[in-house]
């Protein structure tokens, strides 16, 4: 009568797989299937937002996400650099940055970027500066932080050894440290560019052209179509994931490889 | 052009330089690890640091290429005073080499850019040039056939043949151990003693810290008994290991030459 741990974990798992798929069974039993379709898979309304998905917004969501990560890698750099510093206002500074920009929405950022930097100084930015700056300077706050982590993740003796043979600090940190750094850090890295990747879409508070539409902005635009449906942002939503999924593998193997071998 | 080559050529004579260290004080907080050390290496020397742990003598390797900024006293290093505010530190420390105890190999780097990196980057060597000395210097040390292997594709006594190749490529005058074999696996301790043997022979100033008394007794000319942050004793090798005159010396080597506590014969 007393089942064995072996049958009672059987048992167990049974009842789970039984659960799943009466769940699964139910739903595609008893869903309104038309109804779904022709909200969310309408064929004419997915066929419709081609080419310019592919050809303007995935470009133009590639494009801000490139520039903004250019920009919050070189800045998170220097921020980390600064927090690492002897010097204590160069420290006081990056603090107040990262915790200023790491603790506001993005959004307001670009509000403050699109709207609110032109009337108070009269400066009109290009959208793709715009961007870049914008969310460049909000991801320079993230960045810093992993990469300040991957600088001290490089021992110390690495410092120490590369000082004993002459080289002066930056040079050090420029040839032996950073580079290392680079490597420990890749994979929370990839990370950031999927982040940023999904943010840059917050650009849809700035009036911009069809021609700097990305993906979302095109998405939300398409559903406005009469009888489209949600159709255009699933299809805005799938070309996030062509962008995102290969970057999620190349994380891993990054991480794989670093993980084989601490080069 | 030529007088470039030849500053890097191989078998150039070593330069030695001399080291001459007085009344050294260095605190950690209330901690005073140094407590007033005077020594003198003469060009071409070999000297032992032997001592327990915690008495500091790798405190005082590390002050001589100021890796620790030192409290008080003086330290000269060939023609530069290292205690000097104003003293070029990258400059000095182009005529220091340093061999650590955990190698501190640079692991992106093969082992001969290991060896050529401060060379072309410090040195403003050519690459051209940099690899030829590098592999002479491998070559010096026996791992010439190894010079495209990366540090983690080493054993611990091959890594650390190749630091001491990495230092001797920046043609030092004075060269610090950092109780180079204490982390070796015992097998691979003599390759790395042979090394620094044979370059005791060819009239390098030495500093070593370490635990090898077969070494010491051997190689180094004086050996230098340090315990508490204090010089307890020093002189002529074979005298301070085979016939200690101080109490704290005779207890320390008894302890090391024999952990297993049966008389050693004299």
């Amino acid at each position: 009568m007393a089942m064995t741990v072996r049958q009672r974990t059987r048992v167990s798992r049974s009842i789970q797989y039984g659960i799943l798929i009466a769940a699964f069974l139910a739903f595609v039993l008893l869903a309104d299937w038309s109804k779904i379709s022709s909200a969310f898979l309408n064929v004419n309304a997915a066929v419709n937002q081609f080419p310019t998905i592919i050809t303007v917004a995935l470009k133009n969501t590639v494009i801000y996400t490139a520039l903004s990560f250019v920009v919050g890698v070189s800045g998170g750099l220097l921020l980390a650099l600064m927090k690492l510093s002897p010097v204590g206002p160069y420290r006081w500074l990056a603090t107040i940055y990262i915790e200023f920009f790491r603790g506001v929405p993005a959004l307001l950022v670009f509000i403050a970027f699109g709207y609110g930097i032109p009337t108070a100084f009269g400066i009109r930015f290009d959208i793709y500066v715009t961007v870049m700056l914008a969310l460049g300077m909000v991801a320079a706050a993230y960045i810093a932080e992993t990469l300040r982590a991957g600088l001290q993740a490089v021992p110390k003796g690495q410092l120490e050894a590369a000082r004993s043979l002459g080289m002066p600090q930056w040079r050090a940190m420029v040839s032996i440290v950073i580079p290392q750094a680079f490597k420990i850090v890749l994979p929370p890295l990839t990370n950031e560019i999927i982040l940023l990747t999904k943010d840059s879409s917050l650009v849809y508070v700035l009036g911009m052209a069809v021609s700097q539409y990305e993906l979302t902005k095109l998405g939300r635009d398409g559903i406005t179509q009469p009888g489209a449906g949600l159709t255009p942002l699933v299809v805005a939503g799938a070309c996030y994931l062509i962008i995102t999924i290969p970057l999620g593998i190349l994380a891993r193997r990054f991480e794989s490889r670093t993980a084989k071998s601490n080069r | 052009m030529t007088e470039q080559m030849s500053s890097a050529a191989p078998n150039a004579r070593i330069h030695a330089a001399g080291v001459s260290i007085k009344d050294l004080r260095k605190s950690y907080g209330s901690n005073e690890v140094l407590k007033g050390i005077s020594l003198e290496v003469k060009p071409g020397e070999v000297v032992c640091l032997i001592g327990p742990s915690g008495s500091g003598k790798s405190t005082l390797l590390r002050c001589v290429n100021l890796l620790e900024q030192p409290n008080k006293g003086t330290i000269h290093v060939g023609g530069f005073e290292a205690t000097d505010l104003d003293v070029d530190i990258d400059k000095m420390r182009r005529k220091v080499g340093m061999v650590f105890q955990q190698f501190n190999l640079f692991p992106h780097l093969d082992a001969k850019r290991n060896c050529t990196i401060a060379q072309t980057k410090v040195l403003k060597r050519s690459q051209e040039e940099a690899d030829k000395v590098a592999q002479h210097n491998l070559d010096r040390v026996g791992l010439g056939h190894l010079s495209d292997r990366f540090p983690d594709q080493l054993s611990g006594g091959q890594q650390q043949r190749v630091a001491i190749a990495r230092a001797l490529s920046m043609d030092p005058e004075l060269m610090l151990f950092d109780e180079p074999t204490s982390a070796l696996d015992p097998e691979t301790v003599g390759d790395v003693l042979s090394v620094m043997r044979n370059l005791a022979k060819e009239g390098m100033t030495m500093l070593v810290v370490t635990h090898e008394m077969g070494f010491a007794r051997e190689v180094a000319d004086r050996v230098v008994f340090m315990d508490g942050g204090v010089v307890v004793e020093e002189g002529v090798a074979e005298q301070v290991i085979s016939a200690p005159t101080q109490a704290r010396t005779k207890e320390f080597l008894r302890r090391v030459l024999d952990p297993t506590h049966i008389e050693i014969e004299e």
